[in-house]
């Protein structure tokens, strides 16, 4: 009864996904035993949390904060390659309702099975400077998809459709990740006739490396 | 698949109209079913054992059978050298996390909720997890099968069948399970053997079961986000599970997405084009003149019906718009006027079939009905079609801004 009612209660808990929750360090070492129905719950909420401290991001920054030479040679050894889709900033965060879903279902699975999380937003990506064929065609600002998992972003292509897709390799997270700051703002659709309100301004938070490395 | 298996299965049931293929007789076969009772499927209640039946609704989805032999090669990667599998593969990988995999798990709630409600909501309640664990159970027997049957010829794609009617099974027997609170169970295995099996070609089993997956989506989304905001009309719990459960409908819609890509003659010349719309249509009409019969439903959770469809088929069809290469104008003003002719012609095909008249006396009130019907449908169809399609085909692409 306390798995179900526990699940329940947890799908209800979108609105408040991002909340901070005083016991997740606690749900965190609990999600470790998979098999125990009731996790579902607790994960939901620790999800951002859970990665969060064990995201290589933390080591990132250390390392770059150190004078120590070794450790940046580890980091450099470390060069990864990143996937991405890329699209304008209107058309990622405001139109494609569904890519919001598709986020924070992700980030919800992440969080129950205790997976680091390997999948960002950027907006307005610097990286974008090395695709000079993209960035002619995009409409600004740009918002990306980046991601280590380059079948997830194949996918993600297939679901968007309207999206350009490339890789590019980052000798660090802060690298590959760094995006030039600037505002964004939608306007409000002209006729919004669906019987539900639209996703909340800003959903796309929990996504941004910024909110991944600065906790 | 979906809440609903938009295209009706009818033809088979008034057989004076025959299973032509052409587009505007399939419309007359799903009209006339309206006033048509139909075969009953067996529902057994649980707790005393006698049998009770129930009529199978004019919703009730189609079972889908299909040409495996052609299905066979078109997938086949010894054939298909060019065959891109990098999309089935991205697509393997999300099948294979089962993000819902603890997802469906009841409470008491149910139970509870059930027995709280009265009719007529209750009986509408148990039509609607009827219909729609048909629906589910239909694509779990369709998607098996071809799991079965392309394991040697395409191992890819044949798992990705797999693990799409176990989401299937799952969402059937939750919905079961929502039966066994109102003391009622589909007889799936009676279901399996007992309906009848319409045969499509893959080519149509493309376009008819991406549209099905894709419009459940739509129509679970809408309804949880409607319920999530007018929480006062969340009469059963069900409801809670729908933004998860979803995802997987719109997952299987992409996988036939891919599908298509990887066969792009089905896409791509004139005859895709008319189909396309077609299918479009079909889905469409059934879904806004079988809605339309069930507003108790939608108004016993909050919803205007009309409104509610006019959002589904916008949605979907921008949905559709991405991989069809054609889809109807259902936007312009005239598409939904239309529709709701229909719906009123409808309604006096649904009161002749209700009147006391003679057989031939009712078929003779008919005719001037079904011909003005058609000639709505025929209308809606010639309708200016907007170009539609995947970038990844478009001969603009390069030209297109992001």
């Amino acid at each position: 009864m306390l798995a179900s009612t526990s699940l329940n209660v947890g799908s209800l808990g979108g609105l408040i996904m991002n909340a901070p929750t005083s016991n997740s360090h606690k749900s965190f070492l609990l999600n470790a035993a998979k098999s125990f129905p009731s996790l579902t719950f607790p994960s939901k909420f620790s999800g951002a949390t859970a990665w969060k401290s064990a995201t290589p991001v933390k080591t990132a920054v250390a390392a770059v904060d150190s004078s120590d030479p070794t450790e940046k040679e580890q980091e450099q050894a470390e060069k990864k390659k990143y996937y991405f889709v890329v699209a304008n900033a209107k058309f990622m965060l405001d139109e494609e309702e569904h890519f919001k879903e598709l986020m924070f279902e992700r980030l919800r699975n992440y969080g129950e099975r205790n997976i680091e999380q390997d999948f960002w937003l950027v907006i307005e990506p610097k990286f974008l400077d090395k695709f000079p064929d993209i960035t002619k065609r995009l409409k600004r600002p740009a918002v990306a998809l980046v991601s280590t998992n380059g079948p997830w972003i194949t996918y993600m292509k297939l679901r968007l459709d309207r999206v350009l897709q490339e890789s590019y390799e980052a000798d660090s997270i802060e690298e590959a990740l760094a995006s030039n700051p600037v505002d964004i703002a939608f306007e409000k659709p002209e006729k919004w006739t669906a019987p539900y309100p639209k996703y909340e301004f800003g959903w796309w938070e929990s996504f941004l490396p910024s909110k991944t490395s600065k906790v | 698949m979906a809440l609903v298996k938009p295209i009706s299965k009818f033809s088979s049931i008034i057989p004076r109209i025959g299973n032509s293929r052409l587009p505007s007789s399939r419309f007359f076969t799903i009209t006339m079913s309206s006033t048509t009772q139909s075969q009953a499927a067996t529902v057994t209640t649980k707790k005393k054992a006698g049998k009770k039946e129930i009529n199978e609704s004019l919703l009730t989805p189609r079972f889908y059978t299909t040409d495996f032999d052609e299905m066979e090669q078109l997938f086949n990667t010894e054939i298909n050298k060019n065959l891109n599998m990098s999309e089935f593969e991205a697509l393997l990988q999300e099948f294979k996390t089962d993000f819902n995999q603890t997802h469906f798990v009841r409470n008491k709630e149910f139970k509870e909720a059930a027995d709280k409600m009265e009719d007529p909501l209750r009986q509408i309640f148990v039509e609607f997890l009827e219909r729609s664990c048909t629906a589910e159970f239909s694509g779990f027997l369709l998607y098996k099968e071809l799991g079965r049957r392309l394991k040697k010829t395409n191992p890819v794609v044949a798992e990705i069948f797999s693990l799409m009617s176990r989401d299937e099974a799952r969402h059937a027997g939750f919905l079961n399970k929502g039966l066994s609170d109102f003391n009622l169970a589909l007889d799936l295995g009676f279901l399996t053997k007992a309906r009848k099996y319409t045969f499509f070609k893959p080519k149509f089993i493309f376009y008819a079961t991406y549209l099905s997956e894709k419009i459940g989506y739509w129509r679970y989304i809408t309804i949880y986000r409607h319920l999530k905001e007018n929480p006062d009309y969340q009469c059963y719990p069900i409801f809670k599970y729908f933004e998860n459960w979803c995802q997987d409908e719109n997952r299987h819609g992409d996988f036939f997405s891919a599908l298509m890509k990887a066969q792009p003659q089905f896409l791509n010349d004139w005859k895709a084009k008319l189909w396309a719309r077609f299918f479009c249509l079909s889905v469409y009409v059934t879904m806004y003149l079988n809605d339309c019969q069930r507003t108790a439903f939608y108004e016993g959770i909050g919803l205007n019906t009309k409104e509610f469809d006019m959002h589904v088929i916008i949605e979907t069809n921008r949905t559709t718009a991405r991989i069809f290469p054609a889809v109807p104008d259902v936007e312009n003003p005239e598409f939904k006027r239309k529709l709701d002719r229909m719906v009123e012609i409808n309604e006096q095909l649904i009161a002749v079939g209700q009147s006391q008249d003679m057989p031939l006396v009712k078929n003779l009130k008919r005719i001037p009905l079904i011909s003005a019907l058609a000639s709505e449908i025929l209308a809606a169809y010639l309708m200016k079609p907007i170009e539609s399609g995947s970038v990844d085909f478009a001969e603009f692409e390069p030209q297109l801004v992001y």
